[in-house]
């Protein structure tokens, strides 16, 4: 028989970064895998998500928050919400912890090559977006224009900002924040972030529109990149559920006949149009 | 029984009301001896009740699974009441639901079946193993009446009816807002007989009698699930931080669950027996229940839901009280 | 295999417990056995512990390849954390007496533990088992695979099949597996003579038109395609609202294969183990965040209903659902899927 998919690999915590100082607390971990052979083995792309375990209290299902083309280690970015989260933010440099996966579809960045590409997130919806952004700029020269539209509650709760002033500096990049009310020595955007993306006005040609974040933003995301022109299958989005296996079996995380941890995380609007099933 | 006629009508004129949103009684169910709890919001829907022998739900467990989705802008909430049928030992729990402040009494009608036993599904199917059609059961005198492929059959109440039955002291239903029929007195009284012969019994025994049966617990939850009394927002076995009971299910985990159950319901538990019909294990949930409701009469002589203007137990407290189960 | 070159038998009856005690060194050997008014599927070491006079098992044996609770494997905690794969056993097993439908329940949910991902514990145990079946000769009251392209005689999902024609069982050998342990027993197996074959047919027809509860659809792949357009219907709330959210139907339900995993801990020992879990629980898809994408009963209900008859289809060109009525059997307030899916057909779209 193969490897048993479910006993994960051991990772030590390299490093912990605390993301944002607003109410919620998120942290991103840089882990690295303990086995030599495990690190060079581990690849994916971006969009896919690992199981990591915190043994004891269990397992939770993340999207990989750091770029295929980072060596030596993978991130995620971690919420704290519940039970397994709540521990992995008490978890400091040096800390053991299992991973496995990594599970799911990933963003199509083969085909999407030569394409423009409009990235639009909101708090720590934007993972995944992190690490095609990273992704797309270590192959600046295979796409087209890169228009990054991000936003959080306050300034406090913006994920990255150290990526983001970095970003600022590309000259081929287009990164655009905001947040919802106004403060202080803000020079960005004060708004909503469907608000955002009318502002920045990205064209629909030779485009292709990811967004990931909280429901009620991709819902208008989605419905104000239909008003800038953008087609059903121009959309793409990261979809959230409970989770447990990740690798379609535990059964719980299905929307219609659709795994989100097999199938997913990834799904184009037409594809979601299509299905039958809550989300 | 209870006239269904009269039922029916009692039924139509409140739905009719514009204060009821519907009402919960029983209709015929799919197969054999099923009857199964039907909703009826309008007076159509109210010709499907009716009443007979075979009606064991307690129908009070719906008052505490109603719905209630988050109200959208501008929705204002829905109070009219909610309309239940209800035997003695079902009346019971809506008491004990309503000094625990589970509910409140304006938003519920109340129909009052005087009740004279139900079957036990399980008796009966252990009678009439292949029966598909439904059956007609009437009760005559000391007999049920089956009429089976146009055949009438007669069997002694004794041989079907339920157990809690034979002991229930309060037949006709405590509280009642429309009483259909007389009042039906009860003689009876619980002797406990199984428990006191139970009670007997050397540790050891006791131990290997229910080790035996919480071994057959596969922890579906149903006896939770059909207790109108067990409506906790969330329950011990579901919490995860801390978590009481593990998941696994072996005889120590079965065991915290089926006595934390048990526990949890005690000066609650109204005996009406739906834990043990509802398990598929066949595991005597009553006999727990029964021992701790034993207990607690002899200690504090206090009788859950019967009183209305009485508090629940533990939420008494008096000086003379015995202290022999704290500490 | 195909059913016209398989082999066929004889075993007497009183040659049956000889049978049992030739295989029982090499295998272990689950049968029905009745406890408190049940049967179970308990491993016995003597054919008298065995009931094969019994209608359904409580527990499908499902259970005996996916274990209500497992351990996938155990660790230590702390700062030198080790993880110690769980031993999967190489016992091999025989399922004695289970029925047609069960067996098909294993054909069903295969395909899930094998997916892309091979899931050591179930797979392990199927390997290792012997399927020897028993027809079902009288049906319960709610039995209905006939309405689900099953039969209560059928050999397609087992590797032996036993029918009772009197005093002597038909058997039908429908695998290689069954073939092996056969040829190890030969001496007690006599060839099945034409009389033999026609007396299972007599049976098998007897206990077909034995099942009279049927699902009133009249095409079941049509059906399937039929839920795609009444999945709003206000249908699903109509018939959610007796459903208690137990897990009776679905945790006894041979086809339903959902599951938790969770870590359970000592002071410094751990392990990981997976239990059945079921749809119909709220806590199931609870997010952490507190959102529930199937937040009613309703849709709850209608999840198990879709999984069974529309999703697992579409996905595995199977219907999820052997008709074995465990479900309709054990559901407190007779939510009888028969009942719901012949309704359904009858919903307007
Ligand atoms: S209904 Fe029976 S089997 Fe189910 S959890 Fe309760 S005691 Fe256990
Ligand atoms: S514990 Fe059992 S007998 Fe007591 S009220 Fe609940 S369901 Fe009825
Ligand atoms: S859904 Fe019901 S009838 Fe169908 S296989 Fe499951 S338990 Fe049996
Ligand atoms: S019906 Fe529900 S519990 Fe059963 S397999 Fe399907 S999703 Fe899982
Ligand atoms: S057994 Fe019946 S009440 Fe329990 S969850 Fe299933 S359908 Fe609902
Ligand atoms: S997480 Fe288990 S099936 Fe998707």
């Amino acid at each position: 028989m193969k490897e048993n998919p479910y006993q994960p690999w051991l990772a030590t915590i390299d490093s912990i970064c605390d993301e944002v100082g607003g109410q919620r607390a998120i942290k991103t971990f840089r882990l690295v895998f303990q086995d030599e052979k495990v690190r060079e083995k581990f690849t994916f792309l971006p969009g896919q998500c690992v199981m990591v375990s915190l043994f004891g209290k269990g397992e939770c299902f993340f999207a990989i928050s750091s770029s295929p083309t980072q060596k030596g280690f993978i991130e995620v970015s971690v919420l704290k919400l519940g039970k397994v989260t709540s521990a992995l933010h008490e978890c400091e440099p040096g800390d053991v912890v299992g991973v496995r996966g990594p599970y799911g579809n990933h963003f199509d960045v083969s085909g999407w090559m030569g394409k423009n590409l409009v990235l639009i997130g909101g708090g720590i919806g934007q993972a995944p977006l992190r690490s095609l952004i990273k992704y797309v700029v270590d192959n600046r020269k295979q796409y087209g224009k890169l228009d990054i539209i991000y936003g959080a509650r306050t300034s406090k709760d913006l994920c990255y900002t150290k990526d983001f002033a970095e970003l600022k500096t590309c000259e081929d990049t287009n990164a655009c924040l905001s947040i919802d009310v106004k403060e202080d020595g803000w020079s960005d955007f004060v708004g909503f972030v469907p608000d955002n993306l009318m502002r920045v006005n990205p064209s629909p040609k030779n485009a292709i529109a990811v967004t990931c974040g909280p429901p009620i933003m991709i819902k208008y995301v989605i419905q104000n990149l239909g008003k800038l022109g953008f087609s059903e299958d121009q959309i793409f989005t990261t979809l959230e559920m409970r989770m447990k296996c990740g690798i379609g079996k535990c059964g719980r995380c299905n929307i219609g006949n659709l795994y989100v941890c097999k199938d997913g995380p990834v799904f184009s609007y037409k594809q979601l149009q299509n299905i039958k099933g809550e989300q | 029984m209870v006239n269904e006629k009269q039922l029916r009508d009692e039924v139509k004129k409140l739905v009719s009301r514009d204060d009821v949103k519907y009402v919960i009684g029983y209709e015929q169910g799919t197969y054999g001896f099923q009857v199964t709890p039907s909703f009826a919001f309008t007076p159509e829907e109210a010709e499907r009740f009716i009443f007979s022998p075979l009606c064991a739900n307690n129908l009070s467990v719906y008052l505490m699974l109603e719905e209630k989705p988050p109200l959208r802008k501008g929705e204002k909430e829905d109070t009219r009441k909610v309309g239940l049928v209800v035997k003695g030992c079902d009346a019971r729990a809506v008491v004990q639901i309503l000094q625990e402040k589970g509910l409140k009494r304006e938003s519920l009608v109340i129909i009052g079946v005087p009740c004279t036993g139900v079957i036990d599904p399980k008796k009966i199917t252990v009678k009439f193993p292949h029966q598909i059609k439904p059956v007609d059961v009437r009760e005559e005198g000391n007999h049920y009446v089956l009429t089976i492929n146009g055949k009438n059959q007669k069997i002694p109440k004794d041989e079907l009816l339920f157990e809690k039955c034979k002991q229930c002291e309060y037949p006709t239903p405590v509280i009642h807002d429309v009483l259909l029929g007389d009042e039906v007195k009860s003689t009876k009284k619980e002797e406990y007989k199984e428990i006191k012969t139970l009670e007997k019994k050397a540790l050891k025994e006791k131990w290997e009698f229910w080790s035996k049966a919480f071994d057959r617990c596969i922890r579906c939850y149903a006896c939770r699930n059909v207790c109108p009394l067990c409506y906790c927002k969330e329950c011990i076995v579901d919490q995860l931080s801390p978590q009481w009971i593990y998941r696994s299910v072996n005889r120590s985990e079965n065991t915290v669950w089926n006595l934390i159950r048990a526990y949890h319901l005690a000066g609650r538990c109204s005996g009406c027996g739906e834990c043990e019909r509802a398990c598929p294990m066949n595991i005597p949930l009553t006999m727990l229940n029964k021992k701790i409701e034993k207990d607690i009469k002899e200690l504090f002589q206090y009788v859950a839901g019967v009183n209305l203007e009485e508090k629940p137990l533990l939420a008494m407290f008096k000086p003379n009280d015995t202290e022999d189960t704290i500490l | 295999m195909k059913v016209s070159t398989m082999e066929k038998y004889i075993l007497l009856k009183n040659k049956l417990p000889e049978w049992i005690n030739m295989i029982t060194p090499t295998y272990t050997i689950f049968a029905p056995v009745k406890e408190e008014d049940l049967v179970f599927f308990k491993p016995i070491t003597k054919p008298s512990e065995m009931t094969l006079a019994y209608s359904n098992a409580i527990v499908p044996p499902k259970a005996q390849m996916f274990h209500q609770t497992e351990t996938m494997f155990t660790f230590t905690q702390g700062k030198n954390i080790r993880v110690n794969p769980a031993s999967l056993p190489d016992e091999k097993i025989v399922v004695f007496g289970i029925r047609p439908c069960d067996a098909k329940s294993l054909s069903i949910i295969d395909p899930v533990f094998t997916n892309d991902f091979e899931d050591p514990y179930y797979l392990t145990k199927r390997k290792n088992a012997i399927l020897v079946g028993l027809s079902c000769n009288q049906p319960t009251v709610n039995c209905f695979c006939t309405s689900l392209n099953g039969s209560p005689a059928s050999p397609e999902h087992l590797d032996i099949l036993l029918t009772d024609i009197g005093d002597k069982y038909y058997v039908e050998l429908n695998s290689e597996k069954g073939k092996q342990l056969v040829e190890k027993t030969k001496k007690l197996f006599t060839p099945a003579t034409d009389a033999d074959s026609k007396k299972k047919k007599d049976v098998e027809k007897k206990a077909v038109d034995a099942i009279t509860r049927q699902m009133k659809i009249n095409n079941v792949d049509a059906f399937v395609k039929k839920l795609d357009t009444i999945f709003d219907a206000p249908y699903w709330k109509t018939i959610a609202m007796k459903c208690l959210g137990c897990g009776a139907c679905t945790y006894l339900c041979p086809t339903c294969h959902c599951f938790d995993i969770q870590d359970e801990t000592t002071l410094d020992k751990g392990a990981r183990i997976r239990v059945w879990d079921s749809c119909m629980r709220p806590e199931y898809t609870l997010h952490a965040s507190g959102h529930n994408p199937r937040p009613e009963r309703m849709n709850r209900v209608r999840n198990r209903v879709y999984h069974k008859y529309n999703y697992y289809p579409k996905n595995h060109q199977m219907i999820a659902c052997v008709g074995c009525g465990r479900c309709i059997d054990n559901c407190p307030v007779n939510i009888d899927i028969i009942d719901v899916i012949t309704k359904a057909g009858e919903v307007k779209p």
